[in-house]
């Protein structure tokens, strides 16, 4: 069983993929449960605060944008577990925790230079892409046994 | 620890959210289930889910997929009854892979049936001489 | 309760999202996050002319389209992005610009960092509440019956008594003990008009120490400086017909203010920075060894490239002016280096962020001080008014709206 991120770390159908593959895929609802759940704080919508672009001064620096440097404090966890990585390439609907381009980006360089595997694919447009899609992942994780 | 998760079924599944519903209940298990226009959101303890997790599954591996959610159900500080109407970002990605779904979903049922997997056509740029041609035919 | 939709990116993985509330909360408005479809997000481009790569820009572009297509689902808008953004800086200024010339809803723009308090945001919260709620107000052109205002500034206190639409007393002081300058200011204006306190029929408090003087004097109207300066503004320059602008650079901050049709509209306010207000020209005149009030005149006989600043910032500004002397400048060279660093940072920070129209009204104490409006000038190539009683804008915009309150 191994812990592998999916980018976007917001994706249903890669951590479902990697789920009922019987590994553990890190997502980054599981970060804001646990800040949600943190009692004491008392920071709505998500339970982040100043604090948080100070975590995340971690992974960027402190000319970057707070948004950037808070987004990384949820992901950086989730990029340091992680033992391997889908990610999908191109468009998606990236909002929300995934609605900052820079965070995707430091994300995506950050996770290829760990040097862990990772596969990186499209999102199927058709039957066809949609048969190479799944096989592929299945390979993948079937390969990190 | 609870835990909150998404049951969503594909558009092209028979599975209604009541059958998943029931499963839970027979179940056994102390799970919360409230039926969304999506399938079902259900919340427990978080050895609970695990298990049923599996279950739900099984009723129809390739059209039910599982998500987790941070937030309770309900909750007010994402419920869009407390926002003036807006959705939370979240809900857009699950739309946005819900209409693939179905492809997922015929995907895995050709995986499992270990079909032929077809090598995509490689897409050649034309040259330089063929664009020349093209702008004359069109422009003569 | 007005609802004030938010627009933004990044608010809540700053941790600022709780103060934004707070600000909202504060002056009795609601946040609230205009529906919009995925499509609607999808199709941005389209809709309002760019996609960017941020989704959340994206998504807040596509809630300003909403907007416009249904002006009754918000009263306002808040737009905020992340400080040092570019991407969030562009999608900002155009957000607002749309808003604004295909509604007339007010928009408030802002970008925070994850040090921003609801205290930062709250004269400009305030400030669009009052744009959005007060709007029949706002509208009035002439003053009425016997009113008066006071202006509790962070440097000085001013107050107006006006009758039938003419001022007819003035008072001045420096704002020491808040309470006590209040009531020096406020007597000698009603000794100059000739009435008694009682004879008041309605009197109206701005400026940073208002709610103690309005309380004190048990004022009708409490109204923050942004609105209440730039319908001043317009009334002494008899402006309030069409567009015009509004800069009032004040002994401790500064701002900028569009007006159409004398109803204040889109405004920026400075942050707190001495070396972009009347502080910095108050400590240059005195290393020139002048009052205050000649520094204008000195500065109007000199020419500014002679004197390199190297800062905007009073310190490192100072210390440019400092060298310049030592090193032979003379001091009217100096001082209008001083009010030309002052008039350029304000060009460069606030200026951008608002459509300049004319006519150009520069307001507030400072635009006593000669140097400065001609530097202005100079910087947006565009005559500079400065109307009588220039000073006095924030008590006279008071007590014009105060005589409106009385009537209903």
């Amino acid at each position: 069983m191994v812990k592998v991120m999916v980018y976007p770390p917001t994706s249903m159908i890669l951590a479902d993929l990697v789920e009922r593959m019987g590994h553990e895929a890190l997502v980054v609802s599981k970060e804001v449960r646990k800040k949600v759940n943190t009692i004491g704080l008392d920071s709505p919508p998500l339970n982040m605060t100043p604090e948080d672009p100070k975590k995340g001064l971690k992974y960027a620096a402190v000319d970057v944008p707070s948004g950037v440097r808070g987004r990384m404090a949820l992901f950086g966890p989730m990029i340091e577990e992680a033992n391997a990585a889908i990610v999908i390439k191109g468009n998606s609907c990236t909002l929300g925790c995934t609605g900052c381009a820079r965070t995707n980006e430091l994300t995506r360089f950050l996770l290829r230079t760990k040097r862990i595997p990772i596969l990186e694919l499209d999102y199927p447009t058709d039957d066809a892409e949609a048969k190479r899609f799944v096989h592929k992942i299945r390979q993948f994780l079937e390969g990190l046994k | 620890m609870r835990v909150t998760k998404y049951v969503v079924t594909s558009q092209d599944s028979d599975v209604l959210p009541s059958d998943i519903a029931m499963k839970i209940y027979e179940s056994g298990h102390e799970i919360n289930i409230k039926e969304t226009c999506f399938g079902v959101i259900i919340d427990g303890e978080e050895d609970d889910i695990k298990e049923t997790v599996n279950e739900i599954r099984a009723i129809d591996p390739n059209n039910i997929f599982i998500k987790d959610r941070g937030f309770p159900p309900g909750d007010s500080r994402r419920c869009r009854g407390y926002r003036g109407g807006g959705a939370r970002p979240g809900f857009y990605m699950i739309e946005y892979e819900s209409k693939i779904l179905p492809l997922i979903s015929q995907g895995l049922a050709s995986d499992e049936l270990d079909e032929e997997i077809s090598v995509p056509e490689e897409k050649k740029r034309p040259s330089v001489e063929r664009i020349e041609e093209l702008i004359k035919e069109e422009f003569s | 309760m007005i609802r004030i939709a938010q627009l933004s990116c990044g608010s809540e993985y700053s941790g600022v999202q709780t103060e934004l509330q707070k600000a909202v909360d504060s002056v009795g408005a609601e946040l609230i996050y205009p529906e919009v479809s995925l499509e609607d997000v999808q199709d941005v481009e389209k809709r309002f002319g760019i996609e960017v790569a941020s989704g959340d820009l994206n998504l807040a572009m596509a809630r300003a389209t909403r907007i416009v297509e249904n002006p009754d689902i918000a009263d306002a808008v808040f737009v905020a992005t992340c400080f040092r953004c570019a991407e969030g800086a562009i999608v900002r200024s155009e957000i607002r610009k749309y808003i604004h010339e295909n509604s007339s809803i007010p928009v408030l723009s802002y970008s925070f960092t994850e040090r921003t308090t609801a205290e930062t945001l709250l004269t400009r919260m305030e400030a669009l509440v009052t744009t959005a709620k007060y709007k029949g107000l706002l509208s009035r052109e002439r003053q009425t019956g016997l009113t008066a205002g006071i202006d509790s500034g962070s440097t000085t206190t001013k107050s107006v008594v006006m009758r039938d639409n003419e001022i007819i007393g003035t008072g001045w002081g420096p704002t020491t003990e808040v309470l006590k300058s209040a009531e020096d200011a406020y007597n000698a204006a009603l000794k100059e008009a000739g009435v008694k306190k009682e004879e008041i029929e309605g009197l109206g408090t701005t400026g940073y120490g208002r709610h103690l003087v309005g309380k004190h004097f048990g004022a009708k109207l409490i109204l923050e400086e942004i609105t209440v300066n730039s319908k001043g503004a317009v009334f002494l320059a008899d402006a309030q017909k069409g567009s015009a602008t509004v800069i009032d650079i004040g002994g401790m901050d500064n701002k900028a203010i569009s007006v159409q049709d004398g109803i204040p509209g889109t405004f920026t306010m400075g942050g707190i920075c001495a070396g972009a207000s009347g502080r910095f020209l108050e400590l240059s005149a005195r290393r020139l060894g002048v009052n205050i009030t000649e520094l204008g005149q000195l500065a109007m006989k000199g020419d500014q490239t002679k004197v390199p600043m190297n800062s905007y910032c009073i310190v490192f500004g100072t210390q440019s002016l400092v060298n310049s002397l030592s090193a032979g400048s003379k001091p009217e060279d100096v001082a209008m280096a001083a009010c030309h660093s002052v008039a350029e940072q304000v060009f460069e920070q606030q200026l951008q962020e608002i459509e300049v129209k004319e006519p150009v009204i520069m307001v507030g104490g400072t635009s006593l001080i000669e140097g400065l409006p001609k530097a202005m000038e100079q910087l947006l190539g565009i005559k500079v008014i400065v109307p009588h009683h220039a000073q006095y804008i924030g008590c006279v915009g008071a007590s014009l709206l105060v005589s409106g309150l009385l009537e209903d």
